[in-house]
């Protein structure tokens, strides 16, 4: 993956390799909570790492009046209370405070875009940051396209002239709400950026796992060979969660799972298991093999919603052994809601590696348990050798890659359990990141922010990729949507693996759900 | 959580030890652990073999939370060899134990790995590479741990380097640091196509080096390290025979001369608590400058700050650590104005933690192999002086 390393020649051989310009990351909607949870323990710690130089500031920009101290200190209880540590060394903390700085913005006032101008020029002054800037548009997603076309208007879009640096702004998810929404906004902001520029974030990319499918398939001459229809049953992708709409409600009900996690979450891990081999690790090259994985996806008509897809919402069960309500009893949302907490998708890629390989996606609110993972279903041995009275265990090859919680990877083979007889059971070969490697994984936004202080795109979702996926669901969201009146819900219970059509459908063609 | 279980029985023999017997007291030792259940909750994980060489007067209490320390980030085959070589007796005896540490996260599965220590005494130390080898696990990493100061003639210490694809050793240990350095020097240099060397006293380096980087990293400052006049590395010093320079001082010197391509001229002079080598660059000169600073409790052999000058531009560089030894703060002074500085965690990482991180490393450090060197020719210029 490509990356902006200065030509620094007491960098050579450190072992902290990756380090960048200096910079200023503005975060649009810095009173927030994802502000306080996620971006400002992670760019904390990348400065503490020493990922980022000394000069590296950060502005905080929100509708809230707040002064520069009061932010240091809300950011400072937050990063004690979200950090890996717990905790904040005063010392430590006044060193990177004197980079932390606010600014009331209004995002649709071009006033105060003019005003963060000016801060910016005060703090290249000061800091040397060379007009390098990362927007990061941590808002609702409906002030986008208004925010990039200020940024535009008031020239914050691109480098001053005759001056050098970069300006690269994060957007977070969702982009867009179908496929409408979603290339108007890649229109409105290509008004005023590059497609270079824009940095469109998915954390799910920024989990080891997710990073380490690339090295799993691509550095190992074992498995490439095997990763085809010739040897692979089918894939399952399971994209469980435990906790219910958490005071969201309102928003769930006009997203549902679909928007909120397949297309951009489970179709990003999907397209890393199902692509082809890149040229290079150069990020074009990755993400061009990423879409053209995606483009040979086979539609979804109204028949194959119906016969390979279920969809579901939660009725009231007990998680952990605490009893939770059904999602229609949960705040914001309707009595009589017809929005999908659960989706399963049965999705082909014609294609020749993959003709004919069922791909079982499913994802989920309140299921038993918080866990995504891919499993690689292999073919049965082509001969049955052992009877099965030697079988205590009869299940075929599989290969899971946990992408979250306990991120590893589990091969499942066959062997004989020891003794006079020839019994045969499964085993695990496991691989544990934590047993194996004795480290703190470090959070998927430190990576992610740092790629794009240095520039590097890889793990960041492209104009095409955003658009391709609303493309593939938008004929279930439509169809779902036309028949809301039918939909049987709710038709699981809280803390279970989603409704029982799941599980049917898969035994029609021979085949059963892994229970992660 | 960590717990140690010992196997019962010391293999012992005066004409050697008996490998297959203790094979087998692990295995027995595996399924001791897994208790016979259906599913053990015990993980077995062995990502390399790490050898350690040590010397009777170790402590060897300390020695086992290391290994706990290990263990919990590089579960391992661990091979202790424990060696009295002023012994009149020939005596080798080994047994085996397991470390097993509670999984943080997964709760009740434990991860372990294994250890057999081996003892040996008198004329049998020189043997003893021969009992390690048929233990070392195959396919996995070889690490040697050489907890004492390697000498190029050491017939054990060769044997054991062929067997390892990375040999970890102190220099802060280096009692004189001089000799040793250079010593260290030639062994590098001279193994150089089957060796490879971690310092855990380069380790320690790791944020120096990189706070220092980072003051290049902006480019408007780039100039600066063009052109500099005097570099000055003070260090508590070491708790050997009075003068000589701390290793690790040393190493910052050898660093930053290999790094910018500086040579020793030759000229060299002592003034009171400071050695001052006139270096070549291109065509400048430049001084560099290590001074002992006035001592601190536990941090014999540490740098405590290094100052980079530059007189043309009027410009200064820092970095420190504090008093209390906690943080490093960085600043610099272009033109005599002060610009950004910052002050980081200056993590006390314990030996078992340094150890952890440089067994995670495989490749050639090229950059201490070159930092190195470079000392062994300014304490060559020092001797000569």
């Amino acid at each position: 993956m490509s990356a902006t390393v200065l030509e620094n020649p007491l960098r050579t051989g450190m072992r902290l390799e990756r380090t960048a310009e200096p910079c200023v990351v503005v975060i649009f909607g810095a009173t927030g909570d994802l502000t306080k949870r996620k971006l400002v323990p992670a760019l904390y710690r990348l400065v503490q790492e020493r990922l980022v130089p000394a000069e590296f500031a950060i502005v905080g920009a929100a509708r809230t009046e707040l002064s520069s101290e009061e932010f240091r200190a809300n950011m400072k209880e937050a990063v004690a209370q979200f950090s890996e540590a717990k905790s904040v060394d005063d010392e430590v903390w006044a060193s990177f405070a004197q980079g932390l700085h606010y600014l009331k913005v209004d995002i649709g006032t071009n006033e105060d875009y003019v005003k963060l101008g000016a801060k910016l020029d005060e703090i290249d002054q000061e800091r040397g940051t060379q007009g390098n800037r990362v927007f990061y548009l941590s808002v609702a997603p409906s002030l986008y396209a208004e925010a990039v076309r200020q940024l535009g208007q008031s020239g914050l879009a691109k480098p001053k002239e005759g001056r050098k640096g970069w300006v690269r702004v994060i957007i977070e998810k969702p982009f867009g709400t179908d496929l409408q929404s979603a290339q108007a906004l890649n229109h409105d902001i290509h008004q005023h950026l590059d497609e270079s520029q824009i940095y469109r974030i998915d954390h799910y990319l920024g989990k080891e796992t997710v990073q380490n499918l690339l090295v799993f398939r691509f550095a190992n001459g074992i498995y490439e060979p095997l990763w085809n229809r010739q040897y692979i049953d089918h894939v399952q992708i399971t994209n469980a969660e435990t906790v219910g709409v958490e005071g969201r409600g309102g928003y769930y009900e006009k997203a549902g799972v679909v928007r909120d996690m397949l297309q951009n979450h489970v179709f990003q891990v999907l397209s890393l298991v199902a692509m082809e081999p890149p040229a290079s690790l150069n990020s074009e090259s990755v993400r061009d093999e990423k879409i053209k994985a995606m483009t040979a996806v086979r539609p979804f008509t109204p028949e194959r919603i119906r016969t390979e897809c279920v969809r579901g919402q939660y009725g009231a069960g007990s998680i952990n052994g605490k009893q939770v309500p059904g999602y229609r009893e949960e705040e914001g949302v309707a009595p009589g809601s017809a929005t999908e907490t659960f989706a399963m998708l049965t999705m082909y890629f014609d294609n020749w590696r993959w003709s004919g390989v069922p791909f079982y996606i499913r994802s989920g609110k309140r299921l038993a348990k918080r866990v995504t993972e891919i499993a690689i279903q292999f073919k049965d041995a082509p001969h049955k050798l052992f009877g099965s009275e030697m079988m205590e265990q009869m299940s075929p090859n599989q290969l899971i890659i946990r992408v979250q919680p306990d991120e590893g990877i589990t091969m499942r083979v066959a062997a004989k359990v020891p003794g006079q007889v020839t019994r045969i059971r499964d085993v695990n070969m496991d691989f544990r990141y934590g047993a194996s490697f004795g480290v703190q994984l470090a959070e998927a936004y430190e990576r992610l922010l740092l790629d794009c202080i240095l520039g590097d795109p890889t793990l960041y979702a492209r104009t095409d990729m955003t658009e391709r996926g609303w493309e593939i669901v938008m004929p279930l969201l439509e169809e779902w949507a036309a028949a809301k009146a039918e939909a049987p819900f709710p038709n699981y219970e809280a803390g279970t693996w989603g409704p029982q059509a799941t599980h049917d459908l898969l035994e029609r063609t021979g085949r059963r759900w892994r229970r992660p | 959580m960590s717990e140690i279980q010992k196997s019962s029985a010391a293999a012992s023999a005066p004409q050697g030890i008996d490998v297959g017997r203790l094979e087998k007291e692990l295995a027995a030792n595996w399924q001791n652990s897994a208790g016979g259940a259906e599913d053990s909750g015990v993980m077995r994980v062995c990502v390399l073999n790490l050898i350690i060489y040590a010397t009777h007067k170790e402590d060897r209490a300390k020695l086992d939370e290391l290994l706990d320390e290990v263990t919990a980030h590089v579960p391992s085959r661990a091979l202790v060899l424990i060696a009295d070589r002023d012994s009149a007796e020939a005596r080798l005896e080994a047994y085996v134990s397991m470390r097993c540490q509670t999984e943080s996260r997964g709760g009740a599965k434990k991860v372990c790995g294994e250890q057999v220590t081996i003892v040996a005494a008198g004329a049998a130390v020189d043997a003893a590479a021969s009992a390690i080898e048929p233990l070392v696990v195959p396919d996995v990493p070889v690490f040697l741990w050489w907890k004492d100061i390697p000498h190029e003639e050491d017939k054990l210490f060769n044997r054991l380097v062929e067997l390892t694809d990375r040999v970890v050793i102190d220099s802060l240990v280096f009692d004189k640091p001089h000799e040793d350095m250079k010593r260290l020097a030639q062994i590098v240099a001279g193994r150089r196509q089957f060796m490879l060397a971690s310092d855990l006293n380069w380790g320690r380096l790791t944020s120096w080096r990189n706070l220092i980087a980072s003051f290049w990293d902006v480019p408007d400052y780039r100039t600066h390290l063009d052109a500099l006049d005097d570099v000055i590395v003070e260090y508590d010093p070491p708790d050997v025979a009075t003068g000589e320079i701390a290793a690790q001082a040393l190493l910052v010197a050898g660093w930053l001369a290999s790094a910018l391509k500086w040579e020793p001229t030759g000229e060299f002079a002592r003034e009171g608590k400071s050695a001052r080598w006139v270096m070549r660059a291109g065509e400048r000169k430049l001084n560099v400058i290590l001074r002992a600073a006035d001592e601190r409790q536990g941090c014999d052999g540490l740098v405590a700050t290094l100052k980079l000058k530059c007189g043309a531009t009027s410009a200064e560089f820092y970095v420190g650590v504090n008093e209390g030894w906690t943080k490093l703060e960085t600043s610099a002074r272009i033109g005599g104005a002060q610009t950004v500085g910052r002050v980081v965690s200056y993590e006390a990482k314990s030996e078992g933690q340094r150890l952890s991180r440089e067994l995670n490393i495989l490749s050639r450090d090229e950059v201490y192999e070159g930092a190195v060197a470079c000392v062994g020719r300014l304490i060559e210029v020092l001797q000569k002086s």
